[in-house]
């Protein structure tokens, strides 16, 4: 249907105040129908400012930790990048490779920082306010399903990690289930990347059309 | 004389018909927001509106409310922010009021001077065209409400620091019938 130029006035009346309880229930003029006609429960109507204070603090949370996650992913990229820059090379047997003392100290202190910061993050989400009788539905499931999956592994990544480090400042090829720090590493950084995107899917990128 | 004893009775009654209220109550709804960001083309839907008409002396008044929260976009925790962005716990119910001639009833197109009750604001939208097809003793009403964001003061939420657009129509879908 063609709209019509017109478009909607705001007229700046604000309602009633959020200590009041009944919400928008106004008198109509004549005969005009009116909000109690309608067949609403009280609990539809009436304003919820504890509600509201809790979805705030809510939306506040979740927005720092959508910002912490996304600055983590960049020190998550950058330890993978230089994990294969900070391991002994060499098969056993052969000469093997030591990583420099810089390559593995960067290595050990960005993977430091990424532990830092996914926790932080982590903690925004863990304590942001759940909102009762609100059931997980859309991607935000996909999102939280993941993080059985990167939690646990940014648990024992570092873990596997100290242990490869020790292995390694002794001399040793990083050998047992340290050697397994880079394959948990690589499957933590994909679920946490398929987190990211679960949230942000479906993507329709329109970047260029004027806001 | 018998005769002319229910014709005096009828005629004694006409006032009152003439008087009396045409009264219209919403069947089925579905009134849908688009909420629009470069990354993302959102629909919310909500089926849970109720609304009631009221005819009388060649005047129609008309309200349709439906709470905030029952909004579905498909995704909880955007609907959460929605209602966090809205003030919808505050402000839990969009209200609309409407008032045109009786006459423009039976017309295919309604243009109706709309006051939106949401978010703590009230907004007006002039001549907004519904379009009506009878069905039975049914009326379906059709159109779109063009609402925005700063009508009603609310901060747009951004994804990625980008905010959504201004415009948020909402499509609305009405079935109304007699009472």
């Amino acid at each position: 249907m063609a709209q019509t130029g017109s478009t909607g006035q705001a007229t700046g009346t604000d309602q009633k105040q959020p200590n009041q309880p009944d919400q928008q229930e106004q008198t109509s003029p004549g005969n005009a129908p009116s909000l109690g006609d309608l067949g609403f429960t009280p609990q539809q109507t009436q304003a919820d400012a504890q509600m509201q204070a809790m979805l705030n603090k809510r939306t506040h949370m979740l927005k720092v930790h959508q910002t912490l996650g996304l600055i983590t992913a960049i020190p998550m990229a950058a330890t993978l990048i230089t994990g294969p820059q900070a391991k002994a090379k060499g098969k056993n047997g052969q000469t093997i490779t030591e990583p420099t003392a810089a390559n593995l100290d960067f290595h050990v202190a960005l993977g430091g920082l990424t532990t830092g910061l996914y926790f932080t993050t982590a903690y925004y989400s863990i304590f942001a306010p759940k909102i009762p009788g609100v059931k997980p539905k859309g991607a935000i499931r996909l999102h939280r399903d993941l993080e059985w999956v990167h939690g646990p592994g940014m648990i024992v990544t570092p873990l596997l990690g100290i242990m490869a480090y020790k292995q390694e400042n002794a001399g040793e090829k990083v050998h047992g289930i340290a050697s397994y720090h880079g394959t948990a590493a690589y499957v933590t950084a994909a679920a946490y990347g398929a987190s990211i995107i679960a949230v942000s899917w479906p993507i329709h990128w329109k970047f260029w059309e004027k806001q | 004389m018998n005769k002319k004893i229910p014709i005096a009775l009828l005629l004694a009654a006409l006032p009152v018909f003439a008087q009396t209220d045409a009264q219209w109550v919403l069947e089925q709804s579905t009134l849908t927001y688009h909420m629009s960001h470069p990354m993302h083309e959102v629909n919310g839907v909500s089926h849970a509106a109720k609304g009631k008409g009221v005819c009388h002396a060649g005047q129609c008044d008309f309200l349709i409310a439906a709470p905030v929260n029952s909004f579905d976009s498909g995704d909880s925790n955007r609907d959460l922010h929605m209602v966090e962005a809205t003030r919808g716990a505050q402000f839990p119910m969009v209200i609309v009021r409407t008032r045109f001639p009786e006459a423009q009833t039976a017309s295919p197109i309604i243009y109706a001077d709309l006051e939106v009750q949401f978010a703590g604001q009230t907004a007006q939208y002039k001549h907004v065209p519904f379009q009506r097809v009878s069905l039975g003793n049914q009326v379906r009403i059709s159109g779109t409400v063009p609402a925005t964001c700063s009508d009603f003061k609310i901060d747009r939420p951004s994804f990625l620091t980008v905010p959504i657009k201004n415009e948020i129509p909402v499509r609305v879908e009405m079935t109304w019938r007699p009472m």
